[in-house]
């Protein structure tokens, strides 16, 4: 992750950066690092935009916290047209990796964050790429044709570079797909509500449909404290 | 009915032991009264790669539209699990929509539960090398080479390799299987969340 942030860091140096859902919070750590020191370089801005509000929230509880200025979250679900601000300079996502759509999932994310730069700036799509297994060849294939087929070019790939702790598969491991707009790259139209079911329907696996909208955070007074449901009091005589 | 391997047959593979501190023998024994009771039991496990949402209901479907019926087939081998035996209240299919789990079926320290009717001691060997991840992020790795670690169940499909002699042929030996039934699989909580009043 600290690896990650890094190169993050130093390639969306000085500039906005849109964060296309953030299930690992590398925005917190590359505007941690930066506020630290440890980097001295960093983006200028960074918004995640997330459909968990519990994530949104502690994003902005940990920004608020350690006067993180840059940082900011707003509650957002990719299937709902992007809400703007559309003067992003790049855009970060890790999406789910579409092993049972061909890739349908990860273009939905690209797309938002192409739509976050007006179709003109650049992007770093974390998806699965493995020796061995086959559908992540095709997932990479169809992505990268989706990209080229929105006015943008393949720049770099960083193969086989991270791997996760997933019960379901410990030894598959991932990419970054750097992007960047062709010049004069336009949108060919506003942003729009997806809702093509068929695009949909294997959206978090084979048969699994998004179902949710936002993941609702139960507000508490007492956040960073243990829930009182988790114990109970013993007193002393 | 003796379980065939085939090309193209799809089973869950699954280790069992020791569960919540109750044995393998006294598992078996509450989960046959609990099917002659209710009509089936919910066997209780952990873990995501038999996920019952993502992993298990689109994967047995799938085979019931290709008209297979899909076992449950276990290893037993020796462990031990010290979870709470706390009785779960209520199962889910979508984690959504609860319902109270029937008063004759117990799941114990678990998250999640597979459907199962027809449990019983079947023995033999499942070559996993000829058999492959059915779906999910491991889709098409090969079983044995999956079944590895701290990866112990799997949604699996018998390979077109199984007729084929290998040199090397690692076997796990199974010991106890049961069909899986509708719902197939499920989330299991000991209560629902409460929500505090306020004044």
């Amino acid at each position: 992750m600290v690896l990650q942030s890094e190169l993050v860091a130093r390639w969306a140096d000085s500039k906005k950066l849109a964060f296309i859902g953030d299930g690992d919070a590398i925005s917190v750590c590359v505007a941690y690092l930066q506020k630290r020191e440890i980097l001295n370089y960093g983006p200028s801005e960074i918004v995640v935009f997330d459909f968990d509000e519990r994530i949104c929230g502690a994003v902005t509880r940990f920004a608020d916290r350690e006067r993180l200025t840059q940082l900011r979250a707003k509650l957002y679900n990719c299937l709902d047209a992007f809400p703007g601000p559309l003067n992003f300079d790049c855009f970060y996502t890790n999406p789910p990796w579409g092993a049972s759509n061909e890739g349908e999932s990860v273009k939905v994310f690209v797309q938002r964050g192409m739509e976050a730069t007006s179709y003109q700036g650049e992007g770093m799509v974390v998806i699965a790429d493995d020796i061995d297994l086959e559908w992540p060849k095709r997932v990479l294939a169809n992505v990268q044709q989706f990209i080229i087929a929105s006015g943008f070019f393949v720049q770099r790939m960083m193969p086989q570079l991270h791997r996760y702790h997933l019960d379901d598969a410990p030894d598959l491991r991932s990419c970054n797909l750097l992007i960047k707009a062709l010049p004069g790259n336009k949108a060919s139209g506003t942003s729009l509500v997806i809702s093509d079911s068929a695009r949909l329907a294997h959206f978090y696996g084979r048969d699994n449909p998004p179902r949710v909208h936002y993941i609702r955070e139960r507000k508490r007074l007492d956040y960073g404290m243990a829930h009182d449901d988790e114990y109970s009091l013993e007193l002393l005589e | 009915m003796s379980i065939i391997l085939k090309p193209g047959q799809g089973l869950i593979y699954m280790k069992v032991g020791t569960h919540a501190q109750e044995s393998l023998d006294a598992i078996i024994a509450r989960k046959t009264r609990e099917i002659e009771q209710a009509g089936f039991a919910l066997w209780g496990y952990g873990g995501s790669t038999c996920h019952p949402q993502t992993m298990v209901q689109p994967f047995v479907r799938s085979f019931e539209q290709r008209g297979q019926i899909i076992y449950l087939c276990m290893q037993p081998m020796e462990s031990s699990h010290f979870a709470e035996p706390i009785r779960a209240e209520e199962y889910s299919v979508d984690d959504v929509d609860w319902q109270p789990i029937p008063p004759a079926i117990s799941v114990l320290g678990s998250r999640y539960a597979l459907a199962i009717r027809q449990l019983r001691r079947e023995e033999f060997d499942l070559p996993l090398a000829k058999t492959k991840v059915a779906l999910g992020n491991s889709m098409g790795s090969n079983g044995d080479r999956y079944i590895s670690g701290r990866v112990d169940k799997a949604c699996l499909e018998i390979t077109d390799e199984i007729d084929a002699p290998l040199v090397v042929d690692p076997k796990v030996h199974i010991g106890l299987v049961a069909e899986i039934v509708k719902p197939y699989a499920v989330y299991v909580r000991n209560a629902p969340p409460k929500s505090k009043e306020h004044g």
